[in-house]
């Protein structure tokens, strides 16, 4: 009978640093063009803060992930959440999306509680994880498609948005091909499409830039930029210094679970007194210890 | 480095790798309960066969048939790709050193070999102490007879990775049919013990299954356990055991050499979903339908896309051959308790199904949304059982007919097995709901997860404790039902029969429907609150 148990046992068993804007690199196959917010998706609520995080700690058992962190980010905003490995990137952009919830403290997005209004406040973000696992047994066309579905697009938008996206990211040759067959680079195309197909309000990016080339690299900074100018609120995690300084209308530094410093490249320098040409390389390194 | 030196580092970090302070509680954990099984089931299986006359206890026939079925499952797991499991990290670290295939593949066995050993052998000590104590043959028969048991197992390992390599075999690939009908051939052979069941088997089957691997630990084993002289025949059953183990062990070795890497390549194409081809078949439509109707055609469009629906053929195949025979062995039918036997196995089926399919490394992409995630869950509960049931439903039938075709000597059993039919597919149905359940409760769905080295053993146990659990609390209530229908209908007699299998059919169905969204919308909530994903 024992084999008899063991038989049941058996059935259940990523650069190159590259600046400058998008607009004036030769690299970029044709101008970015994203559609202005439509309609469905403006606020109704009075003009705020997309992003708002008061006094936010988070614990995994007694080891603090966050503490006692605060920060404003308004409409249209590029903020990059600079920080050593394990500072708590990831974690404060896992809540701000909703995929944890937070030990203290309060996190709203347009207007909305995390907490509170969740449903209301994700219908407002899009999120793309720094190693998105996608569905690589769907084609691109249905993976945006579904995606889209799950994130209440309308079906002629949404039909509209994929093909638009796919021209702007040059994947219109690969629109009916398996995921799962991409490399990895058209791979982070497509879910950074999927961050945005309901043309969210804000865009929380975790390292978008892993493992691209450069080519890639630079059209998605300028995407990102681009975002921005439409007035995408986002939220970028980098470790890709220059990135941040050419294109962050604001930086956060967070260390240890807690933001050490924020504000533009100037008041950051002030704050590490560096000098008044210091490269944000520099200001960094004096603001989290190691000005080696 | 030598070879032995390659295996022995690989077997020695590997062991790092995998126990840990939490993995050896809950292992033991796992034994305890092993233990606690296993004498309670063997206990009442003496006290069964007594009753009903079926010998004092053990019996090589039925020692046989519970080796033939291990063999059967390994065979099984061979042939789903499983029989020489494979992480990343293997792939990434241990295929880029200079290290022989050979000897990966011998350090693989080796550390198989070893977790089966720790998680076998108390069970299977105690269960042929148990006998022994009955035969009153002693402690060393029964250590012996287990060491024996134990190298069976191994064997069952070598055979199932030696199936896994053969079918990636690049002469496999070229000679198709020719590879398929030597592992149907495989299959059908491994099936041999178990069609002993069946009255009035050829002889010639005895002897197939007496040279067999599993008949041979079997004779062994018996004979050890039931005090019976040793002889030259079992002297001669060690010598052909130990002939089949370095015959395997040969095959795997060279099989080894040629296709191991492209196991290696195909077991990282297979943590990326197991994509095969461009062959789309159906595709998603999403246009003009409801958000649930899209989630339910994406899981079908994945499962047609990827190796479960091959690996679900497989399975099935197996469970009905070993349904089949097991109906039309007559012997163990005589009471609709038997036949409950039979309904946990068809669940456990579809329970380990189960578990994989929430897809954890996806989720991020749905709790993100608004998505609602207990009608998650249920949708994709719906959208794959209906195929994993309607494999099932012919092999209920088959397992029913025969049932019902000979078997019914009363109003009794017949309202039994009336019950048990639809009963068959509602305990499948409920017991694949507690493999979602235990996914989404405790972690574990990744392909990749359970090859990581912790990873493996920790579900391993876990599954085996918190599943059988899980699933029985879920489907008592149900096998209550059926085996209460005899009391119930003496309680109102004959003359209700119909309507008395008519109200407790409409229990049945009426408890399974509540009990499913009751464990499913738990299933949801339970993703609600994770943070690991």
């Amino acid at each position: 009978m024992a084999l008899a148990t063991g038989f049941l046992l058996m059935m259940l068993r990523f650069g190159t640093c590259v600046s400058g804007s998008l607009m004036s690199d030769p690299y970029i196959p044709r101008r970015i063009q994203l559609p202005e917010r439509s309609a469905a998706s403006e606020v109704t609520r009075p003009s705020m803060n997309e992003i708002v995080i008061e006094h936010l700690s988070k614990s995994y058992g007694k080891v603090r992930a966050l503490s006692d962190v605060s920060l404003s980010v308004g409409p249209g905003e590029v903020v990059g959440l600079l920080g050593p490995n394990g500072a708590g990137k990831s974690t404060l952009m896992k809540i701000v999306v909703g995929i944890l919830r937070p030990t203290s403290g309060r996190v709203s997005v347009a207007g909305m509680d995390l907490v509170e209004e969740p449903d209301s406040a994700k219908r407002s973000v899009g999120y793309l994880p720094e190693n998105p696992s996608i569905y690589t047994g769907l084609t691109v066309r249905e993976f945006l498609s579904f995606v889209g579905k799950i994130r209440d697009v309308p079906d002629q938008v949404l039909k509209q948005r994929i093909s638009d996206s796919l021209s702007t990211f040059s994947l219109e040759d690969k629109t009916d091909a398996l995921v799962g067959t991409l490399s990895k680079g058209m791979k982070q195309k497509v879910a950074l499409i999927a961050a945005g197909i309901h043309d969210p309000k804000v865009l929380v990016l975790d390292e978008p830039l892993t493992a691209l080339d450069p080519r890639t690299q630079v059209f998605v900074n300028g995407w990102i930029a681009e975002r921005g100018r439409k007035g995408t609120t986002v939220l970028l995690s980098t470790h890709n210094l220059e990135i941040a300084q050419d294109h962050a209308t604001q930086m956060a530094i967070i260390d240890n679970g807690s933001i050490i410093a924020q504000g533009g490249l100037d008041s950051l320098r002030k704050m590490a007194e560096a000098r008044e040409d210091a490269r944000l390389e520099e200001v960094f390194l004096k603001l989290t210890g190691d000005d080696a | 480095m030598n070879s032995w030196s390659n295996i022995t580092t690989l077997v020695r970090y590997w062991m790092k790798g995998r126990f840990t302070k939490v993995t050896a509680i809950w292992m033991v954990m796992g034994e305890v309960f092993s233990v606690a099984l296993v004498l309670f089931v063997g206990s009442t299986f003496l006290s069964f066969s007594s009753r009903f006359g079926l010998g004092n206890g053990l019996s090589y026939l039925g020692l046989t048939l519970l080796f033939g079925l291990f063999l059967v499952g390994l065979v099984q797991s061979g042939f789903n790709g499983s029989g020489l499991p494979m992480s990343a990290a293997d792939v990434d670290y241990v295929l880029t050193s200079p290290v022989n295939p050979r000897e990966v593949f011998a350090a693989k066995l080796l550390m198989n070999s070893f977790t089966t050993v720790l998680l076998s052998f108390p069970p299977i000590l105690t269960l042929y102490l148990r006998f022994a104590q009955t035969y009153g043959t002693g402690l060393a028969p029964a250590f012996f007879a287990g060491f024996v048991t134990l190298a069976f197992f191994v064997l069952c390992l070598l055979f199932s990775a030696d199936i896994t390599l053969s079918l990636n075999s690049r002469a496999g690939e070229r000679v198709g049919p020719l590879r398929n009908a030597v592992l149907a051939f495989v299959a059908a052979v491994s099936l041999a013990p178990v069609a002993l069941l069946i009255p009035g088997a050829p002889p010639e089957l005895a002897q197939i299954a007496a040279i067999l691997p599993s008949g041979l630990a079997a004779g062994i084993s018996y004979t050890l356990v039931s005090g019976a002289a040793i002889g030259l025949g079992t002297l001669l059953e060690l010598a052909l055991l130990t002939l089949w183990f370095f015959v395997l062990l040969g095959v795997g070795t060279r099989l080894s050499q040629r296709n191991f890497y492209e196991v290696l390549q195909i077991s990282d194409r297979d943590s990326e979903g197991g994509v095969k081809d461009a062959r789309l078949g159906r595709g998603l439509q999403t246009d003009g339908r409801p958000v649930w109707s899209v989630v339910r055609s994406k899981e079908r469009v994945l499962m047609s896309r990827t190796k479960e629906n091959r690996s679900l053929f497989v399975n099935a195949l197996f469970l009905a051959g070993f349904m089949v025979v097991y109906s039309l062995s007559g012997v163990f039918l005589s009471s609709p308790t038997s036949f409950l036997f039979l309904l946990f196995i068809i669940g456990s089926f579809g329970s380990g199904n189960a578990t994989r399919w929430l897809e954890k490394e996806r989720l991020w992409l749905i709790k993100t949304s608004a998505v609602d995630l207990r009608r998650y869950v249920r949708e994709v509960y719906r959208a794959r059982v209906t195929p994993l049931l309607l494999v099932l439903s012919p092999v209920a039938a088959g397992v029913g007919a025969p049932l019902l075709i000979e078997k019914v000597n009363g109003p009794a059993f017949l309202l039994s097995i009336g019950l048990s039919l639809p009963g068959a597919l509602e305990v499948a149905a409920l017991m694949m709901a507690g493999g979602m359940f235990f996914a989404a409760r405790y972690g574990q769905s990744s392909v990749d997860e359970t090859l990581t080295t912790q990873g493996q053993d920790m579900a391993d146990v876990r599954r085996f404790l918190y599943q059988t659990l899980i699933n029985l609390g879920l489907v008592a209530p149900l096998m209550m039902l059926v085996l209460s229908a005899g009391y119930v209908l003496a309680f109102v007699g004959v003359s209700g029969l119909l309507l008395t299998t008519l109200g407790l059919g409409v229990a049945a169905f009426v408890y399974s429907a509540v009990a499913l969204h009751l464990v499913l919308g738990s299933a949801g909530a339970s993703l609600q609150k994770r943070e690991d994903l």
